[in-house]
């Protein structure tokens, strides 16, 4: 009996050891790939890095914000309730609710959290083209949180890791000064591991690292930092200025001989779902849908219908470019006189219902054939947004020189006239300006050579013009737009002044 | 299959006879048995020799026979009778009188892992006995819980098998209200009491409070049933069971639509209002027209047969059944819904040696079924409520397909029902078999140690075809030309799936029990539960099917290919597993202090690895104060106060928590894009598309409860009475989460919180008022309040209804209670344009339509002024039970009824040309004619949408219900010849008899679920059934 007993208790005993582990999860058994399962090869890294991309093509409200938010381009759409965010934008009635601002926000922690995900796994696995690999990633964050400082100022930083729940409400704004320190950083590191050439267009390069280290040096006025690297670039002379500007903007211009870097879209996987969560975070670019005239048709036109007539140019902007300026109509399209210089082919459309000026953007313009013809036709535009060409390394090379601690105005009129040169297709057109009339010539040229491409606004706000420029804007407030009113709920975080 | 389980038990009933040998007799002893009260002869009474276990029973007359040894003792039994012991010191004849059994103090209650004397309960438990589900003789078993087990809420279901929606104290949560089914200890669900033949049933007891559901710790929190199903008896020869029912169900009432002249003439003012010329030129010729509710429902049978046999020798007893249930279904009738079933159990007891038992009980099921579209806006009710009532029933048109008529005025969605009848095809076929392997191993006289493997095996496979139709010319759903050729629209399929569910329990437990200072008596239970359940689907269809035909549905036979995607497939599974510990202590002294304690260590896949286990436990005290010596209250009889409080949980998680690398371009479902474009070509990428949440557990419920039990009236009356209050924590919701978390999808987190009271209240009644009459009531009364009181700013959407437009009519949310519906309050009716101008802004509102409430007072109607407008669920519900007994006969009814639910009506589509609820003849018409906000004006532009989701459509589905009514006469023995037969009852019965209720539709009680219940789609009524019966027993 006594045996029984123990030898019960015994079994007992050895079930509840067994036991425990009965209730452990595995998820291979449901053949989901976990992170159990990844960094064992160098191919597990290189699709995290092709995920660091991915929220590039997010952001497609990007580059019209920075026409419509200025005195280039009008809001547009169906009527003032149409995308709201956008309109608010326009109007500079921003409210910390603003679904736009959200979106570009979350878009940007995205790609933040991807690449710090990349980042807290460095030392699990060592492979050829490991560097170039985190210099590419590099290169990422310090774009996201180049936007994120551009839109809204001081944000929370942090590149150690991936956010986890228990991360949530934890994080605190950092200043401003050491984001743009971060960037800076992590742009350093990109240049010091990239290649300049990239077999996969698309990729980031040493010059797209540098392009954009040029740029935050502008924004942060280091004018010799940025005359240094931006020269690095021109004296590469790895890039030319494509003879005509519009040529740019087609197809065939993409990833070109200006090109430095460029977000990459496709019309090749055929998003066919217009109501599913996030549909527009998808491979297409929206923004050439939201761009696009209502209902244009005629025979052989190049531009297809049914767009959402958003970021309307204004005509302050039209009248801007003199007569035998080529950018203009690299930048604008004004449907009327387009259809009454073309009689032959028919043209007709509906005009803008809201804000409209005549005028469309001609750089981002749905073109026939450039969607996917099996897809959801707004969703899948091919056309790349094109980041920073070589005309705005000029240019910025130009206010550079102009802006050093010690002015060199004949680089800076040698580069200004470069730009000017492709413009008008003459060098009659060169300019002699010196010191403050310089930089205002500067200014100037990069609203012509740079309009539509959603530079303005924030050029605006970044030299100091913004208030003189644009109606609505108060200083002290509308230099960053609001933090998101959920990241304010939910996290906590203050809100810029003003908001 | 009926045929041949009789012909089986005729021939085990043979061999029974054969097996008995006639022993050696010293003497021969023989008697009669009475019932020593009444001197009715007992028939069936069990006479068995103690020493040599040979035994007999009383014949029809009450008399027996047996041979033994001098000085031998007989044991005379009989159900409900106190037995007693007979020494034989002479031959000859003697008389037996039995008592009955009065004394209720060794009744014995099925409890989680063991039984427990129902004196010594302290937790709260409802019953229901055989004798009762005898003789409702439900098609499920939770049907015989309706009102009669009080705490239990259950909204039947009328399509055929389906399954109702059972509560048990309210709603605690909106992941699954299920209680836990267990079947002889066997774990089960609720989806499985589709399989159990109600014959086999001895007792269900209903666990409610923490005391009793803490034993099944995480997954107690919705409550128990314990179904026990009948075993063999000791030494007692083969008595047989035979039952037959066969009935006639009819549909109790109808949707009272418009006829074709009223419909034309609603039709035309409709049309005029909206600017249209009108259709119907000459609305006398149109007539009454066809009303195809007529027409879809039918008159159905509902049968049942079931035999059981049940006996036993010294080492094995046996209960052995076989049973066949078959009903149609009374939309379309028999050939296109109807479920039947045949069952198969043995129920075994084996003593192996004298201190082991093994236990195997064996149920086989089959179930085959086929169904029509219920509940949903094209469903065959729905497309008869909304059909048109103009056209006749059958097709008159020349040179067109189709046996049944069509509509030029209905050309989308709606559709003749009987067309959609005769072109609905599917069958479905279920395997099943459950059952245990149990030993008990009695290693002491008190301590017993018990391993049971419980096991459920289901198999169902499903096949339907839906054909190309021709709805009419126009119709939008038509796939064939008025001819009959395709009209390139659409192709034919057959679909297949085969489910394979496996679920199993092994538990080992010891339960040990003894005595410390003489009255103090303990009862110790420990023990360790592993479980698992599996699901595991595979899918697949083709298209194409030849000939167009049902005949030729099949995989093979149908040509679709895969490039055209003509073929399709899928495969799904789940897993859930748990490993739990648990024990329990029950106290008592001398059955007047009660006391018990029970915990328990659940371990679920389901949880986060930071939080696999959960312990829970449970209080319990009661208190016998007329056992005191000081209790003097002479009106009441016995009165046991008692109380408990315990913690509970549900592990309703739909998945285990995983880190998930998302690789591929774009992921519809979640919208997690993290592929990108490399030289203009789209390339996959990766990302961590998923957080784990490692702390997410289970549900915690908190239940506190008190009550009594008292006794009046020399114990006739007997009342129950339980107050609970139930808080539950640790609902599942998706937090939110900082944005700057990024996109990868929330996980779940426990977040939400509920509060239920409520009481639950039982009366029973009986007394013999004479020898020849009886009088028996019992009455339950259950209550509950449910109040969402955490929500995480966050609401979970029910499902989507209304027509035209739809809207989400149920939400969880906090504040409100369970499931409630949502949408606008209406005021009245607008009666002029200044009506209009006065009130808050509502655009393109005209006199004639629906003024709502600015609820929140913004000066315009808006999404925003959205609010509560009903609650499906009853306030309370109530059950009572009248039995009569008069010499032979017997007589009972059942009444149920429910009060306070409200129906959302969304059988309506409101097309200009569909037929209307014959509610809208009373509509606006002009100033001052109506200002009921339920009838505005006619119009089909409809620009105020009067159709959107408010109070308009919700209506008071309180109900009173004759739920039974059931007159039987059982035949004296003395009139029938052959003596094989005990008893022979006759009944006549009715079923769903009346239903009285405000509720303007065809069946007040709308089963679904938190978030479906209630919504009236075009529910498929409860049949009103006349039945006639026999049970006998021999």
């Amino acid at each position: 009996m006594k045996r029984i007993k123990i030898l019960g208790i015994a079994f007992v005993f050895f079930l509840a050891v067994s036991c425990n582990k009965f209730v452990d999860y595995n998820a291979q058994q449901d053949y989901i790939v976990t992170t159990a399962d990844y960094f064992k090869t160098a191919s597990d890294y290189q699709s995290l890095l092709v995920g660091c991309y991915t929220p590039l093509q997010w952001m497609w409200n990007v580059p019209m914000i920075g026409d419509i938010a200025s005195d280039n381009a009008m809001c547009g759409g169906e009527s003032a309730t149409d995308d709201v965010g956008l309109q608010q934008i326009h109007n500079f009635q921003i409210v910390p609710n603003n679904s736009v601002l959200a979106e570009i926000w979350t878009d940007c922690y995205e790609g933040i959290n991807r690449v710090n995900y990349l980042y807290q796994n460095n030392g699990v696995l060592n492979f050829t083209g490991k560097d170039e690999l985190y210099g590419e990633s590099y290169f990422l964050r310090s774009y996201y949180y180049f936007e994120l400082v551009k839109h809204f100022g001081d944000v929370p930083l942090f590149t150690d890791h991936k956010l986890t729940v228990s991360d949530s409400k934890q994080m605190k704004r950092s200043p401003k000064a050491s984001v743009y320190k971060q960037i800076e950083l992590d742009l350093s590191n990109a240049i010091a591991t990239l290649p300049k050439i990239q077999t996969y267009k698309g990729r980031a390069t040493l010059y797209s690292a540098e392009a954009l280290l040029g740029k935050v040096y502008l924004y942060e006025n280091k004018f010799d930092s940025a005359a240094a690297v931006l020269e690095r670039i021109i004296n590469s002379s790895a890039f030319t200025l494509t003879p005509n500007l519009a040529d740019v903007f087609l197809k065939t211009g993409e990833n070109g001989s200006e090109s430095l870097f460029e977000v990459q879209y496709t019309n090749l996987d055929n998003q066919h779902d217009y109501g599913t969560v996030n549909f527009q975070r998808s491979q297409g670019n929206m923004m050439v849908q939201y761009c696009g005239i209502r209902k244009i048709a005629g025979t052989g036109i190049p531009f297809a219908g049914g767009g959402y007539s958003f970021d309307l140019p204004t005509k302050e902007l039209e009248n801007q470019f003199s007569a035998t300026d080529t950018r203009k109509n690299a930048a604008i399209l004004d449907v009327a006189a387009y259809a009454a210089a073309n009689p032959s082919l028919g043209i007709s459309y509906t005009d803008a219902p809201y804000q409209n000026t005549g005028l469309y953007n001609q750089k981002y313009q749905p073109r026939i054939g450039e969607t996917s013809s099996a897809g959801v036709t707004q969703l899948n535009y091919l056309n790349n947004y094109r980041v920073i060409r070589y005309a705005d390394i000029l240019l910025m090379a130009a206010e550079a020189n102009n802006r050093a601690t010690t002015p060199n105005d004949t680089k800076a009129q040698t580069y200004l006239n470069m730009v000017r040169q492709r413009a008008y297709g003459d060098s009659s057109h060169a300019t002699t300006a010196t010191g403050t009339s310089l930089t205002h010539a500067i200014w100037n040229e990069r609203r012509l050579e740079l309009a539509m491409e959603g530079d303005r606004f924030f050029d605006l706000v970044r030299t100091g013009q913004a208030a003189s420029k644009i109606s609505g804007f108060v200083v002290g407030r509308n230099e960053v737009f609001p933090i998101p009113q959920q990241e304010i709920d939910i996290s906590g975080l203050t809100q810029n002044p003003g908001y | 299959m009926k045929l041949k389980v009789k012909l089986l038990f005729i021939s085990i009933f043979w061999c029974s006879l054969l097996l008995r040998v006639v022993a050696q007799t010293n003497i021969v002893v023989t008697g009669s048995v009475k019932n020593k009260a009444t001197g009715e002869v007992l028939v069936g009474a069990s006479v068995v020799n103690e020493k040599t276990h040979k035994s007999t029973v009383t014949n029809e007359s009450g008399n027996f026979s047996i041979s033994v040894e001098k000085g031998a003792t007989l044991t005379i039994s009989f159900v409900g009778m106190s037995t007693i012991k007979y020494k034989v010191n002479i031959a000859g004849s003697t008389s037996i009188l039995l008592e009955e059994e009065i004394k209720k103090s060794d009744e014995v209650i099925v409890i989680g892992y063991g039984t427990q004397k129902v004196t010594r309960v302290s937790g709260a438990i409802s019953t229901v006995k055989a004798a009762d589900i005898e003789k409702l003789k439900p098609v499920r078993a939770e049907d015989a819980l309706q009102g009669r087990a009080s705490g239990v809420e259950v909204i039947s279901a009328g399509s055929p098998g389906a399954k109702p929606t059972v509560f048990i104290r309210g709603i605690p949560s909106y992941k699954g209200s299920d209680p836990l089914v267990v079947v002889d200890g066997t774990i089960e669900t609720l989806d499985d009491l589709n399989s159990i033949n109600s014959a086999d049933i001895e007792s269900i007891n209903v666990l409610k409070d923490a005391a009793t559901t803490a034993i099944y710790g995480v997954s107690g929190g919705n409550g128990v049933i314990l179904v026990t199903t009948k075993g063999g008896r000791k030494n007692k020869k083969a008595e047989f069971n035979y039952s037959s029912n066969y009935g006639i169900q009819e549909v109790a009432r109808k949707l009272p639509v418009l006829n074709a002249t009223e419909y034309g003439a609603i039709v035309n003012e409709g049309l005029l209002v909206d600017g249209n010329s009108i259709a119907f030129s000459d609305l006398s010729k149109l007539g009454v027209g066809t009303n195809w509710q007529d027409q879809i429902f039918k008159n159905a049978p509902l049968q049942s047969h079931s035999i059981t046999a049940r006996g036993g020798g010294e080492s094995v007893t046996y209960f052995v059944s076989g049973a066949y249930t078959g009903q149609a279904g009374i939309v379309g009738g028999g050939d296109k819904s109807y479920f039947d079933r045949y069952n198969a159990t043995t129920n075994l007891t084996f003593d192996l040696t004298p201190k082991l038992k093994l236990f195997t009980n064996t149920s086989f099921v089959n179930i085959r079924g086929a169904g029509v579209p219920e509940n949903a806006i094209n469903s065959v009710i729905s497309n008869a409520i909304n059909f048109d009532p103009t056209v006749p029933i059958y097709n008159n048109v020349l040179g067109t397909v189709g046996k049944y008529s069509t509509s030029n005025n209905i050309i989308s969605e709606i559709v003749n029902p009987l067309t959609q009848l005769e072109n609905t095809y599917n069958k479905s076929n279920t395997n099943k078999i459950y059952g245990k392997i149990e030993f008990q191993y009695n290693i002491l006289k008190n301590l017993k140690i018990t391993s049971r493997y419980g096991y459920t095996d289901v198999d169902i496979t499903n096949k339907s075809f839906s054909p190309l139709v021709y709805y009419g010319s126009n119709h939008t759903s038509s796939t064939l030309n008025a001819d009959g050729t395709s009209n390139g629209k659409g192709h034919n399929a057959v679909a297949y799936d085969k489910d394979n569910y496996y679920n199993y329990s092994l538990e080992t437990f010891a339960n040990y029990t003894f005595k410390i200072a003489g009255d103090n008596q303990f009862e110790v239970l420990a023990g360790i539960s592993e479980a698992k359940k599996t699901g595991n689907v595979v899918s697949a269809s083709r298209q194409d099917v030849p000939n167009n035909s049902w005949d030729w549905a099949d995989f093979t036979a149908a040509t679709g290919n895969a490039s055209n995607g003509g073929v399709g497939g899928g495969e799904y599974r789940f897993e859930k597993r748990n490993v739990s510990y648990f024990g329990r202590v029950n106290y008592d002294y001398k059955e007047k202090y009660l006391a018990s304690l029970s915990l328990r260590r659940d371990g679920s896949y389901e949880f986060g690895v930071n939080n696999k286990f959960g312990t829970f436990y449970a209080t319990s005290l009661g208190w016998v104060i007329s056992s005191e010596n000081f209790y003097k209250l002479k009106i009441v009889d016995y009165l046991k106060i008692r109380g408990s409080y315990g913690v509970t949980g549900n592990d309703n998680i739909d998945h285990p928590q995983y880190l998930q690398i998302y690789t591929g371009i774009y992921e519809y479902s979640a919208g997690n894009n993290t592929g990108y474009v490399f030289s203009g070509s789209p390339v996959n990428g990766s990302t961590l598309s998923t957080f784990a949440n490692n702390t997410l557990k289970w549900e915690q419920q908190k239940q506190t409860n008190i009550g009594f039990d008292a006794r009046f009236l020399k114990n006739k009356l007997s009342v129950t009475a339980d107050y609970f209050e139930r808080d539950i924590s640790g609902l599942l919701f998706t937090p939110q989460l900082s944005l700057y978390l990024g996109t990868s999808a929330a996980p779940f987190a426990n977040v939400g919180t509920t509060k239920t009271t409520g009481l639950d209240l039982s009366v029973n009644y009986a007394e013999p008022i004479n020898k020849d009459l009886k009088i028996s009531s019992s009455l339950t009364f259950t209550t509950s309040k449910n109040l969402v009181t955490e929500t995480s700013n966050g609401y979970i959407q029910g499902g989507s209804y209304g027509i035209p437009t739809t809207y989400f009519v149920t939400r969880y949310e906090k504040g409100r209670p369970p499931g409630y519906f949502y949408g606008y309050k209406t005021k009245g009716i607008f009666q002029n344009q200044d009506e209009i101008n006065k009130s808050p802004s509502q655009p393109n509102a005209q006199p004639g339509d629906i003024e709502y409430v600015d609820v929140n007072g913004n000066g315009k109607i808006d999404d925003s002024d959205r609010t509560m407008i009903g609650n499906p669920f009853p306030k309370f519900t109530f059950g009572w039970d009248i039995s009569l007994e008069y010499k032979s006969f017997d007589f009972n009814v059942y009444i149920y009824a429910s009060y306070g639910n409200d129906i959302y009506r969304a059988y309506e589509r409101n097309l200009a040309f569909t037929n209307k609820y014959r509610g809208i003849l009373s509509r606006w018409t002009g100033l001052g004619t109506t200002n009921n906000p339920k009838s505005p004006r006619v119009t089909f532009a409809d620009p105020n949408i009067n159709t959107r989701a408010s109070d308009r459509y919700i209506e008071d589905g309180s109900f009173i219900k004759i739920k039974d009514i059931q007159l039987g006469y059982t035949i004296p023995s003395s009139l029938y010849k052959y003596k094989v037969f005990n008893k022979i009852r006759v009944y006549a019965q009715v079923k769903n008899a009346l239903t009285l209720t405000k509720y303007s539709g065809l069946d007040p009680e709308i089963a679904g679920g938190i978030f479906d219940s209630g919504v009236d789609r075009g529910e498929y009524p409860q049949a009103r059934i006349y039945s006639m019966g026999i049970d006998c027993k021999f």
